[in-house]
């Protein structure tokens, strides 16, 4: 049977017997690590806060299922907490303007849906865009998390997915009368993410999250939401060519 | 259901394919796009056995390419990644293809079972390597007499004789097909030594001693060192079987009385009307495939839903009849020289 160890190159990345992804935790104490986390760690504050207002008012678009919806927003605020509680113990200051304009771009676009009573551009950019954006974040920061962060972020994640899964279940039983502002919202949206990706990196990188992870797996959830729905390999493969071009 | 996963042999052939495929901006893409790009499930495929038993799988692309090689984490996540996708998707058995059970041993990916929401059941999983096996050794049974080589007074050299498909085909050739003498190549020589034993025989000799002694050659490991091959020291006629990936023995050894013959490499009875292995450059593409794609198959049509390649050194001969009846049974058979034996110039093709 052939082996890699001929082919291997003088990377020394490429190393089958180093240590398992999740072993190599960066220093939680210096100085490096607590400047990138207070602006990672407000992105995440902001991001569920927001989350929470754009559940609330997507109540208003859908009144039969406001009380769901009111249901998720308050998940979001515990979330919310359990990440504020997690900078506080590594001591760090979320740096919160930072994370207001980081989101403002995807917040615009949802206001403005907002406005015209746009449901379908509303769920994607919260429940399939900024979940999956939360949701491969997360998934990426588990195993390099400090323990304390990532027992909240493991319980985080196991409630993210029921919100992927309201928007999905939305968008698949009105598929084909929300195909054409699905497909537009992704094209105006989706370079926000890509671009949002882009911004977070090397704070990320400082954090062992590297960004062609964060990439895959935010199109990995993105890519199961929109299957889900009903779009076929190709399709989203040309939608999500947006967030892989940028 | 089974399900394949594979793999473009460059980056610029996985280009090509996904333009055909109707992926153009993956296309257009470069390497680094497509390092973050996810695994793609590209093609639904049913075949039916002269059985009668009609199965159905899905060919998984892993979006891995050999340029990501040198990238430890990107090639892992290529393989864990398209295994999660083959599991979300209901597949009860999957194949591992080209370098997918490579990158999957090597980099040790049994303590990664977990990838994300998914916990991967390994039963769901088969590296297809008995089934590559018992393929290469009914290929050497079958062509060696085509070229006048009688087995029972042969030397047939093993490189890369202590891997999982090299070992299984050292203890198929001795025990079963009773080769005059095995030639044990390999890099490490204490597995080599424990080889020597527990076979009860053969002969460790270096590649270059090996090549000059050899009637047979059975080419199971990588490549890198091939480039030493010099034609003009081989036996002539020599029968070489290029089971390693990628196949390319041909180019670095070849000449008259030299048949290079791609190993692990089953032909369908039917035309199974997919686009994939096209890509992989076979010569007929509707029906040929690499033998482990074959061993995914094989499970659904016998309805064996476990991982029955597994881990290393783990292919029993008795695993090897079982895979080997059933390949028989449903209509595959293994790649054989052409008739009359070709023409060594032309065999590159």
């Amino acid at each position: 049977m052939p082996t890699l160890e001929t082919t291997k190159s003088a990377d020394s990345s490429l190393d089958p017997t180093g240590p398992v992804e999740g072993s190599d935790l960066p220093d939680f104490t210096t100085d490096a690590y607590k400047d990138a986390y207070s602006r990672i760690n407000a992105i995440v504050i902001e991001g569920e806060q927001e989350a929470h207002d754009n559940y609330m008012s997507l109540g208003t678009l859908l009144p039969d299922q406001a009380e769901e919806l009111a249901r998720l927003a308050r998940m979001e605020i515990k979330h919310m907490k359990g990440f504020t509680a997690c900078g506080n113990n590594l001591g760090v200051v979320a740096d919160m303007p930072f994370a207001q304009e980081f989101f403002s771009p995807l917040r615009n676009n949802f206001q403005a849906a907002l406005t015209e009573g746009k449901v379908v551009t509303c769920l994607l950019i919260q429940a399939l865009l900024i979940e999956a954006f939360a949701i491969s974040a997360y998934h990426i920061y588990i195993p390099v998390a400090d323990p304390f962060a990532r027992r909240i972020t493991e319980g985080v994640v196991k409630d993210e997915y029921t919100h992927l899964n309201y928007g999905q279940v939305w968008l698949k039983a009105h598929l084909e009368e929300s195909r054409a502002e699905l497909e537009q919202a992704n094209r105006e949206n989706l370079p926000h993410v890509r671009r949002m990706l882009d911004r977070v990196a090397a704070d990320a990188a400082v954090l062992h999250m590297e960004k062609e992870d964060l990439i895959e797996d935010f199109l990995i959830a993105y890519q199961d939401a929109l299957t889900d729905i009903g779009f076929t390999p190709r399709e989203i493969a040309r939608m999500a060519a947006a967030a892989l071009i940028g | 259901m089974f399900g394949l996963i594979g793999h473009s042999t460059s980056f610029e052939s996985a280009r090509q394919l996904a333009r055909s495929l109707g992926f153009e901006d993956y296309a257009e893409g470069d390497l680094a796009m497509w390092c973050s790009a996810p695994p793609q499930l590209v093609e639904r495929i049913s075949l039916t056995s002269p059985t009668g038993k009609r199965i159905e799988g899905a060919y998984i692309d892993s979006v891995f390419v050999p340029e990501m090689l040198s990238r430890f984490k990107t090639a892992k996540r290529k393989v864990l990644n398209a295994m999660e996708l083959a599991q979300k998707n209901g597949i009860d058995i999957t194949a591992l293809g080209g370098f997918t059970s490579i990158i999957f041993e090597d980099f040790k990916l049994l303590r990664e079972q977990q990838v994300r929401a998914t916990t991967l059941e390994w039963q769901r999983f088969t590296t297809g390597n008995t089934h590559t096996a018992w393929v290469i050794c009914r290929q050497v049974e079958e062509n060696a007499p085509r070229l006048g080589v009688d087995l029972r007074r042969a030397r047939v050299a093993v490189v890369g004789a202590t891997g999982d498909i090299g070992s299984a085909v050292c203890r198929w050739l001795s025990q079963r097909t009773g080769v005059a003498e095995l030639l044990l190549v390999a890099r490490r020589p204490q597995p080599l030594t424990d080889l020597q034993a527990d076979l009860g025989g053969g002969r460790i000799l270096s590649l270059e001693e090996a090549l000059e002694e050899a009637d047979v050659v059975v080419w199971v490991a990588s490549l890198a060192q091939a480039s030493t091959i010099d034609p003009q020291r081989l036996h002539r006629p020599c029968l070489m079987i290029d089971g390693g990936y990628p196949k390319n023995l041909d180019t670095r050894a070849a000449g008259e009385g030299i048949h290079v013959l791609k190993g692990g490499i089953v032909e369908f009875a039917s035309d199974i009307g997919w686009q994939m292995m096209e890509a992989a450059e076979m010569a007929n593409p509707q029906r040929q495939m690499f033998a482990c794609f074959a061993e995914a198959m094989l499970l659904e049509f016998e309805g064996l839903h476990t991982n029955f390649s597994w881990g290393r050194n783990n292919i029993t001969l008795e695993k090897m009849d079982l895979i080997g009846a059933a390949s028989l049974r449903h209509g595959f058979r293994a790649l054989g020289l052409e008739s009359p034996a070709p023409i060594p110039s032309l065999t590159s093709a």
